[in-house]
């Protein structure tokens, strides 16, 4: 068991070495130079010179390559380019808003997808099925911004019932900023989840049909055990592995859409400090956004393995 | 095992609850969030408005000696007084300077300052201030003021309200470029500040501008404090007291956002795609104002194609600019002919006869000058050219495709690159293109222009044509050090036709800009041409009144 844990950790930080060496290098290989995107207009060579080597992007790339992994042995994550403060600030002044969103968003997927995905299984081909089936399939081809800028539409500007952009109304405090907060929430949160819930539900659903058809199942049944129990209890536990697996997987997902999604919004999260620094090409902050999302994807997966090592007593050995 | 999914069950709704309170305590908080200045705190202020604006993005740099986005400069401006100010109808008008004259043949420009106009923390703002703060720019070469700079030898404090600079040959719009560029800053803080082109300053700002900025949430939103002292507010001080910039990526966002009442003004010009669902409501005003820029081709004369004036003539003559701004920019933008665009009155130059719309007679042109058809495509041999554009641009792209359709007619054949921003300036700069599809941002006056986009040396890094003619430098050289005013406009006046009848760029249009704001709760507003100034320059925001 230990050197199953041993060998996950292993690989997860191989993967945050892929990702980080992905990152710095398709950066570098961009054809565009982030020193013509400081000054509109005029701009002598000298003073693109003198940018460059701010940058330090006048090194040979492999020279900056191991400069920078140096860096981040020591957990500096380097300073911006066009904001002048260290990349950890920005990144942890924005990062709150994307866990609040991003971590509602899949507890929220959770809690409704599961009894959602139980009821399909075990009602087939009623009403309820039927819906998780239209939208499951249906919510794979929704594009968020499309739906963001709908629910905008509606809810925020049509119905006036939310506000439109921002997280917090800055000037309120105590109770009334929860409020607020919740309030700025409830939009983006609501399109995340309604991209994400039809096809976690559905997943959920095919491995509980699949499940619920299993011999053990059946001499549970036989055994006289309540249906409530044989569906919670057993049939749950086996179909709720590989759609745990499944949302592990998709919390990648979950967080690309967050960059989309906190854009639209204006939402103040990392995801849209990497679409500003995209535009800007701040290399650092990318590559910083860039390892912080590795490392929390690669986190998620290894709470999921060792989950599943818990609940599947086939892993342990 | 028994429970197992309960208890994850259980642990998850903890733990997402334990988020949600570790979060919001902390971003409550503001913690490190949130910068604030030192007078005021956040508190309503009685009887003063708050005009809220919609920015696209968080500042970047709140450094005014360095900062250039244009979004920075709505705050910056604000901030930190210039000595001159751009007025509606793109003529310097007194800011700080109450005036400016020159000594010896133009050699010597010195400005002279108001003396009412004071720092947020009481002291005096006096030619030191200014003597330091271009002191500064020249050390570093900072920004693009360094630029305006050049040909300084020398900074003059005469008394505590008269700054000479002494310039190595006269330049004629020296005073105006520097005026209107160089945001003064207080030297009792920067001179503090050690190495000034490393100065975060991203608190406790101290300004002298007409709004000062007094807090930044990044990612939220920016705060600015009316001053009270500002000379040029009306009677009694400006009636916005609190002016606050908030951020909308998405400029969609932000228009269901100022139609919701979320925010009072967009900063940035609504998309002519938006124009028209804008004005149907009532209660939003929509203000147009004028260009410091214009869209245009340039040619890339180091091709041996483009090299020669008549490709270039007749390439002038398959593009339809009427149709284009009566279509493409649904009538909201300006014609012009040569270089010089029309919103600088002084330099008129409507004699010019501007390029006709005739595809056939570009075509009889080519012909003339030897372009034959050999292989019989319709395509004249050896007139292919590429034309890069910025895919941003949702106006430009379709004159892309206009342009091309155009010129096919004509024998000519124009391939299209409309590529993401980032690369289009890359490739620009780095000069591989045939024909450059773009816009000029803003040019405060001819001279720099003509400086900045012809000269061989190429000071400015825009020579969009790379060109490199004697002639040329000689007439533009000649310009710049003429210091009598009547012979200088002569002067401009002669570039203007001489680049015209080399056809080196097809100007296209001097677009208007259209912006949204809520007319039924403020009015008043001054706008500056184009969409750096527009309606948020300070002096603008000062004049603003709440409606009843």
């Amino acid at each position: 068991m230990l050197r199953y844990a041993a060998s996950r950790l292993f690989r997860a930080i191989l993967t945050i070495w892929i990702a980080v060496t992905v990152t710095f290098f398709l950066l570098r290989l961009l054809p565009a130079d982030p020193t013509l995107l400081v000054v509109e207009g005029d701009m002598t060579p000298e003073m693109q010179e003198a940018l460059r080597s701010q940058y330090g992007l006048d090194k040979p790339i492999l020279q900056q390559y191991v400069l920078y992994l140096g860096q981040l042995v020591q957990g500096n994550l380097g300073v911006s380019f066009r904001q002048l403060v260290p990349v950890s600030d920005l990144l942890l002044s924005r990062l709150p808003w994307t866990l609040l969103l991003a971590g509602s968003a899949f507890v929220l997927t959770l809690l409704i997808g599961i009894p959602l995905g139980v009821q399909a299984a075990v009602g087939r081909g009623g009403l309820v099925d039927r819906a998780v089936q239209f939208f499951g399939i249906t919510a794979n081809a929704l594009f968020i911004p499309s739906v963001a800028i709908l629910l905008l539409v509606v809810f925020g500007s049509n119905l006036g019932w939310f506000p439109i952009g921002q997280a917090i109304d800055p000037d309120t405090r105590g109770l009334a900023a929860y409020a607020s907060l919740l309030h700025h929430l409830a939009l983006p949160l609501f399109s995340l989840v309604l991209v994400q819930l039809g096809p976690y539900a559905l997943t959920l659903r095919t491995n509980m049909v699949e499940v619920l058809g299993e011999d053990y199942i059946t001499s549970a049944r036989s055994r006289g055990l309540t249906h409530r129990r044989v569906v919670w209890r057993h049939a749950l536990r086996n179909a709720v592995l590989p759609a745990l697996m499944l949302m592990g997987l998709q919390l990648g997902t979950l967080i690309g859409g967050a960059v989309l999604t906190e854009t639209v919004f204006a939402y103040p999260g990392v995801g849209r400090l990497i679409f500003e620094s995209v535009q800007q090409l701040d290399f650092p902050v990318l590559q910083g956004a860039f390892v912080i999302l590795a490392v929390t994807v690669v986190l998620a997966n290894l709470l999921t393995d060792l989950l599943s090592m818990a609940l599947n007593p086939r892993i342990r050995t | 095992m028994k429970g197992t999914i309960g208890r994850i069950r259980r642990t998850g709704a903890a733990l997402a609850v334990a988020t949600l309170v570790a979060v919001t305590g902390c971003s409550l908080n503001e913690g490190g969030g949130e910068s604030t200045g030192g007078s005021g705190g956040s508190d309503e202020q009685a009887g003063g408005a708050t005009l809220r604006i919609g920015t696209t993005t968080d500042m970047e740099n709140f450094n005014p000696l360095q900062s250039l986005s244009k979004t920075d400069s709505w705050i910056l401006n604000a901030t930190y007084p210039t000595l001159l100010r751009i007025d509606g109808n793109a003529q310097k008008v007194p800011e700080l300077a109450e005036e400016y004259t020159t000594e010896a043949d133009g050699t010597v420009v010195v400005f002279h300052l108001r003396d009412d106009f004071e720092w947020s923390d009481g002291t005096p703002v006096t030619a030191k201030d200014v003597a330091f703060t271009a002191q500064a720019i020249m050390d570093h070469q900072l920004g693009n003021v360094a630029a305006k700079l050049t040909w300084v030898t020398g900074i003059e404090v005469r008394d505590d309200h008269t700054v000479a600079f002494t310039l190595s040959e006269p330049y004629a719009p020296f005073a105006e470029g520097v005026g209107f560029w160089m945001r003064i800053v207080p030297e009792h803080i920067f001179s503090k500040a050690g190495d000034v082109s490393q100065f975060a300053n991203d608190s406790d700002w101290v300004g002298a501008g007409a709004y000062i900025l007094e807090s930044a949430t990044k990612g939220q939103r920016y705060v600015l404090k009316a001053n009270e002292n500002y000379p040029y507010a009306p009677e009694g001080g400006p009636a916005v007291e609190t002016v606050e910039y908030v951020v909308y990526p998405d400029v969609n966002t932000m228009i269901l956002a100022l139609r919701n009442g979320d925010i009072d003004l967009m900063g940035t010009p609504v998309p002519v795609s938006a124009v028209a669902s804008l004005e149907s409501d009532e209660n939003i005003a929509i203000e147009t104002v004028g260009s410091l820029g214009f869209a245009h081709l340039t040619y890339n004369v180091q091709h041996p194609v483009l090299a020669d004036q008549t490709v270039r003539q007749a390439l002038s003559m398959v593009v339809d600019t009427e149709s284009i701004i009566e279509t493409i920019l649904q009538g909201d933008g300006e014609r012009m002919v040569g270089p010089i665009s029309p919103i600088f009155a002084d330099y008129d130059n409507s004699d010019l006869e501007p390029y006709p719309f005739d595809p056939a007679g570009a075509r009889a042109l080519l012909e003339g000058a030897g372009y034959t058809d050999g292989d019989g495509d319709g395509i004249l041999d050896d007139l292919t050219f590429e034309m890069v554009c910025d895919q941003s641009n949702a106006n430009l792209t379709r004159v892309a495709e206009v342009v091309r359709d155009d010129a096919a007619e004509a024998g000519i054949q124009i391939d299209l690159a409309c590529i993401e921003r980032n690369t289009f300036l890359a490739r620009t700069r780095g000069g591989e293109y045939d024909i450059d599809l773009s816009q000029w941002g803003v040019f405060d006056n001819p001279m720099d222009q003509l400086r900045s986009t012809y000269l061989s040396s190429n000071p400015g890094g825009i020579n969009y044509n790379l060109v490199a003619d004697p002639e040329l430098d000689a007439l533009v050289n000649d310009a710049a050090v003429t210091a009598d005013p009547e012979q200088f406009v002569e002067k401009i006046k002669g570039i203007d036709a001489y680049v015209h009848d080399q056809a080196l760029l097809t100007p296209l249009y001097v677009e208007n800009f259209r912006f949204a704001y809520r007319g039924d709760r403020f009015t008043g507003f001054d706008p500056s041409p184009s969409d750096l100034l527009g309606m948020v320059t300070g002096y603008s925001l000062a004049q603003v009144t709440p409606v009843d």
